[in-house]
């Protein structure tokens, strides 16, 4: 089988990180190819560089033996290559056939108009739905469908588009377990009719049901590239996460003590019914880091956005030091003991048109003593604004007064982190804590984390990292669709991996 | 002070760009436009004119546009706090009618003394502003309807409602407009006799400045003013900082309302004394200018309403002297605020150009 | 009865026409709150033209003046349009208030420019432009049917000019593949984009179709209100027409029904102050009733959020 892709030594960087390092590989036509990596490995990335959204910094790409030179997604689908996004482009208040043909219409000139041949069109689209499996009703409007069934009218717009190389970038996220099943029969039918096919994924399941060669990324590089079939899953887990893993931080001894938060049950279905949480339950105790480690996407935000109070449509009970805040809002939760630093810093966390010392009060600018006379008492702020720019070194250029909209995100996430520490509450929830920062600044969150542990506070940590939460955390629990699978303070790197893909149960 | 100067960037650039439009519209008119632009200043008694009427002067000239521009400062007043909320109120025009009606028909006629009837007349100008830009607010917090929609159908509702009644009911024969209130209601002391001249003194004027002073530090100072500020930049934000979002659009909408309540009284019940029926006035739509003009602040709007009015009241003296149709001044105030609309978007560029120099 | 269905019908299909226009601009995602001031702009521009027409060619415009009032008012409605597509497509301003200025320059425009010309040309600084009185038709055999025949009897020539007009711009929205795509505009234009649609492009004819929909009303209500361009003609019905169509759920076909009531409401409500010996004022209570009837629309249904999904949103290709 020749090449039908060929990636010579290609490099992608963004401001701060290395996305793509150095990556060759091939993809030999009439494969199913899956790409396999932890979040931020780069998969997406080296994805959309191959459907010309973004362009390489150095490197080559060939189709079919010829040299991409521009890069840009109208281009790429007339060399045949279809991209299945996680976040589907469909015109919702048209029907399936419309969404198809959309820039590609079937039409009867009639003087100067173009008329749409509907009638054609539906034929078209209905011979092309037999011809790959893949029924949809053509003329249901998208608003209408499924999840399942959205998916596949964009598998179908690739195919009217006569697509060959068909890019999914991590299909089944979105997916309940059956449709899973139809879909990954979809992808087989498609290679079975000659189409090539890359999977992007981490779940290695389905890598093992369907793909035919595998390869590894992480952290920006390729690590290896695999046959499927000579390759466990235990071993798939281990080339994505990796062995050796440098443990810098020092942890002290574990000094628990009384359980701070308990989560009983927590049941959450999203606003198009689907349960995205499923009867989670776990304690945390003063003095403890306790991690949920997983693959984004897999209920860790509807966790976060739960216990901090801001989406309260869940069934179940929370409780905080023995009182039940179930029903509390975000404020009183805050009021009762609960620090929150939320992984969407920019939108949730920060008010990013306000100045530093503004978004320092966040969390009390409400309170009477600092509205003595009716009077707002910025200067205060101002103050605490100005002494926590020097104890987290935070880089600004107007000191208390600067606009966080001008800051980095590294030290827009300092700004959180100070604030909502400097609280020293009993409970904190922090979500994806060193996302964007450099070296010194993750080294020097990780101190603070464990000095929070040392004064004997409750930690939840969400990351998405796995080194960090070995690093840091006495109990691990693993969320795998929605469900916590494994709660426990022994596991080895290699179980955690397992369930986390979802090759342990 | 470098801060003021960066504020004042924008809308100085616009003001000039459109006064260089004029300009030109002026001279194809084979007019002199230096001549054209010091007319202006002098019909709003800011230069003296040639000469002058009986009992008036430049002073008399220039205490009626202070009187003038009383309703447009609360009018922008108005704008900038709905803006500052995240929202649009568009509707300044038909909660200025409705006030403006309620206070003539309730107090316009009655035999109330001067010191309690203009008291009443500035309660009523809130209360009815503030009930119906919460009707709006409470619309929009509960039922998700667009606040652009739902204040142009008041608007509407309004201008035909209180038509039928002034009509019917408080018609003036000659005028066909409402009749003319009583000098005790009036928020506008006219013909005063001061300094050799007829004045007219407005309560309204200083009134306005004050209460762009206090919205200026609402907005800076109050707990409530900064909970505004919030929800109109980052609702989820806001949310997670503990604020109740949608009694904050309410409470943004009442302000709004009432602001524009107050420009309703100054303008129907102290510039004018009477209402034209069927009229939703421009004045409501023009402070949409003055307020981007002003930079979207309460101290800006001041000066923007000040340049705005000028360009008002002094255009029937420009035109009276030189012969250029009035409305000139509308063309001018619309040029300034299609670059105003504009400077939103020259001044990202601007940045963005800054971020890839640096 | 016949007086309320004619000249509600002479009221309601310029009303309709200008509501088609917004339906297009709306449609492809640009709010359009300027309507108003097109219609005014595009019925100045029209009587301009036969004015100035007028001083060389008095036989021409004796003849054919309202053909060439429509060309001129839809092409005067469509190049002031272009203001409010530059500002909303290429600025990126906001859509709402670059549809405010587009009426406040059209009002003070037209007025200056009025009475500057009228100055100027005429030798009088007069505000209005005369246009003639349109004769009235009644349509044979159709108007003599008891009862419908009223639909079909003194009828304006514009009204044919509209409803022909009404028929082809349904078809090209509906039925043609530019409809299509201006369709998706305001749903997903990151969709469409990324199928090849020209976004910007069709956003621009869109407005431009808007403008020139809404002269032919403003000229059509320029001939049957008053015979004459004056600064009466900014009475509002820009603004009613987006009431009408946010009644007709921005679909064409329900907003030919809206904007039928809207007109039977406004002879209706004339007809009834006559019987009732009422003042002529009352027309204005019953001229409040398309704004609450679609006000009370809104309450119960603005949950489901009917407006197309992607309106007043600037197109950013960088977005995802």
């Amino acid at each position: 089988m020749e090449n039908i892709i060929e990636i010579k030594n290609l490099t992608k960087s963004f401001p701060g990180v290395v996305a793509n390092d150095d990556i060759s590989l091939e993809v030999k036509k009439g494969e199913i190819f899956a790409l396999l990596g932890e979040n931020g490995a780069g998969k997406s990335v080296l994805m959309s560089i191959l459907f010309g959204m973004y362009e390489p910094d150095s490197g080559e790409i060939y189709i079919r033996g010829e040299k991409i030179n521009e890069f840009s997604p109208q281009k790429s689908t007339i060399r045949g290559i279809g991209m299945v996004h996680q976040h589907f482009k469909l015109v919702e208040n048209y029907t399936v056939w419309e969404n198809i043909t959309l820039g590609q219409e079937i039409v009867k000139k009639l003087g100067p108009f173009n008329f749409l041949d509907n009638k054609k069109s539906i034929e078209e689209v209905k011979a092309l739905m037999e011809k790959f499996g893949l029924e949809v009703n053509v003329n249901a409007l998208i608003s209408d469908l499924t999840v399942a069934q959205m998916q596949r009218v964009e598998i179908l717009k690739m195919l009217y588009r006569n697509a060959e190389i068909l890019i999914f970038d991590e299909p089944t996220a979105v997916l309940a377990p059956q449709e899973i099943e139809n879909l990954l029969a979809t992808i087989v039918e498609l290679k079975n009719s000659g189409k090539t096919i890359i999977l992007v994924t981490h779940k290695l399941d389905e890598i093992k049901k369907v793909a035919d060669r595998f390869a590894v990324l992480r952290r920006g590089s390729l690590i290896d590239v695999r046959d499927v079939e000579n390759t466990s899953t235990k071993e798939m887990a281990n080339l994505m996460v990796g062995r050796d893993i440098v443990i810098d931080t020092v942890k002290e001894e574990a000094n628990f003590g009384k359980t701070v938060l308990e989560v009983k049950d927590l049941s959450l279905k999203n606003n198009l019914g689907v349960e995205k949480l499923k009867n989670i339950n776990f304690s945390i105790r003063e003095g403890e880091i306790f991690a949920i480690a997983g693959v984004d996407g897999n209920g860790q935000e509807e966790i976060a956005e739960a216990i901090s109070g801001l989406n309260r449509g869940y069934t179940g009970e929370i409780s905080l030091n023995g009182v039940d805040i179930s029903r509390f809002t975000v404020r009183e939760r805050n009021l009762e003991g609960m620090s929150f630093i939320p992984e969407d810093r920019q939108n949730t966390g920060l008010i990013v048109d306000f100045n530093i010392a503004e978004n320092i009060s966040l969390r009390d600018y409400y309170k009477d003593e600092y509205n003595k006379n009716g009077k707002m008492d910025k200067g205060h702020f101002i103050d605490r604004a100005d002494d926590l720019i020097d104890k987290y070194d935070i880089r600004q250029g107007r000191g208390p007064q600067t606009i966080v909209r001008t800051m980095s995100g590294g030290n827009q996430q300092k700004v959180i982190l100070a604030r909502e520490i400097e609280e020293n509450l009993p409970f904190i929830i922090f979500v994806q804590p060193t996302r964007g920062l450099d070296i010194g600044a993750i080294e020097k969150t990780r101190e603070y984390i464990l000095e929070e542990r040392r004064k004997g506070r409750a930690i939840l940590l969400i990351s998405y990292e796995l080194e960090e939460i070995l690093a840091l955390s006495d109990t691990i629990a693993v969320i795998y669709g929605g469900e916590i699978l494994k709660i426990s303070d022994s596991l080895t790197q290699t179980e955690i991996g397992e369930y986390m893909t979802g090759a342990k149960r | 002070m470098k801060k003021v100067l960066e504020k004042i960037k924008m809308p100085l650039l616009a003001v000039t760009i459109s006064l260089i439009f004029g300009a030109i519209v002026i001279l194809l008119l084979k007019k002199n436009p230096l001549e054209a632009y010091s007319a202006f200043l002098q019909g709003a008694g800011l230069l003296p004119k040639a000469n002058y009427g009986g009992n008036q002067n430049q002073l008399s000239d220039f205490f009626v546009f202070l009187d003038g521009t009383a309703p447009m400062i609360f009018a922008s007043l108005a704008i900038v706090i709905s803006l500052k909320g995240g929202l649009f109120n568009i509707g300044v025009a038909g909660q200025m009618l409705l006030s403006g009606f309620f206070a003539t028909i309730l107090v316009g006629y009655s035999p109330l003394p001067g010191l309690v009837a203009k008291p009443i007349v500035i309660l009523i100008g809130l209360v009815v502003g503030g009930i119906l830009g919460g009707i709006v607010g409470y619309l929009k917090a509960k039922f998700n309807i667009n606040e652009v929609v739902s204040t142009i159908m008041f608007n509407y509702i309004i201008q035909y409602t209180t038509s039928y009644f002034i009509q019917t009911s408080f018609v003036d024969p000659v005028s066909r407009q409402s009749k003319y209130i009583l000098s005790s209601a009036s928020l506008t002391f006219k013909g005063v006799s001061a300094f050799g001249v007829k004045l007219d003194i407005s309560i309204s004027f200083f009134l306005a400045i004050l209460v762009a002073i206090y919205l200026n530090y609402f907005l800076n100072k109050k707990k409530d003013g900064f909970e505004i500020k919030m929800v109109g930049l980052n609702r989820k934000g806001s949310e997670y900082a503990g604020v109740n979002v949608e009694k904050t659009i309410i409470k943004t909408m009442v302000i709004s309302g009432a602001l524009a309540g107050l420009a309703g009284v100054s303008y129907y019940l102290g510039y004018m004394q009477s209402i034209q029926p069927g009229v939703l006035g421009s004045l409501g739509f023009n402070a949409i200018a003055t307020a981007l003009l002003g930079g979207v602040n309460s101290i800006g709007v001041i000066f923007a309403s000040l340049l705005l009015t000028i360009l008002d009241r002094g255009s029937v003296f420009m035109s009276s002297r030189l012969g250029i149709v009035k409305e000139i001044s509308g063309v001018i105030t619309s040029i300034i605020l299609i670059f105003s609309a504009i400077s939103g978007y020259i001044g990202l560029k601007l940045s963005e150009r800054k971020k890839e120099e640096r | 009865m016949e007086r309320i269905i004619i000249d509600g019908l002479q009221f309601a299909l310029p009303l309709f026409i200008m509501a088609i226009g917004g339906i297009y601009s709306e449609r492809s995602g640009i709010t359009n709150l300027c309507l108003e001031g097109l219609q005014g702009f595009g019925a100045f521009f029209g009587a301009l033209a036969i004015a100035l027409i007028g001083i060389n060619n008095p036989s021409l415009v004796q003849a054919n003046g309202f053909y060439i009032a429509i060309i001129f008012a839809m092409i005067g409605g469509m190049l002031f349009s272009l203001l409010h597509a530059i500002l909303s497509i290429k600025y990126r301003a906001n859509q709402v208030v670059s549809g405010i200025v587009v009426n406040l320059l059209a009002v003070s425009l037209t007025e200056f420019l009025t009475r500057q010309i009228n100055s100027t040309v005429f030798g009088a600084p007069s505000n209005k432009f005369q246009l003639g009185v349109l004769p009235r038709h009644n349509i044979p055999v159709l108007s003599e049917i008891p009862l419908i025949g009223a639909f079909f009897k003194e009828i304006y020539p514009f009204q044919i000019i509209i409803l022909i007009v009404a028929v082809l711009a349904w078809i090209l929205f509906y039925k043609t593949r530019l409809g299509l795509r201006l369709r998706s505009l305001g749903d997903n234009p990151h969709a469409a984009d990324s199928q090849g649609v020209n976004v910007e492009g069709i956003r621009y004819f869109a407005v431009m179709v808007s403008g020139a929909l809404s002269g032919l009303a403003g000229i059509s209500f320029a001939y049957s209100i008053s015979a004459n361009f004056s600064p009466a003609i900014f009475m509002g019905f820009g603004y009613l027409s987006i009431t009408a169509l946010i009644f007709g759920n921005w679909e064409i076909g329900p907003t030919f029904f809206a904007t039928l009531l809207f007109g039977f409401a406004r002879s209706g409500g004339y007809a009834l102050a006559k019987a009732l010996k009422m003042e002529a004022a009352f027309t204005d209570i019953t001229m409040t009733l398309p704004y609450i009837l679609t006000l009370l629309l809104l309450l119960f249904f603005s949950k489901n959020n009917r407006s197309p999904r992607a309106l007043g949103e600037p197109f950013d290709k960088g977005k995802r």
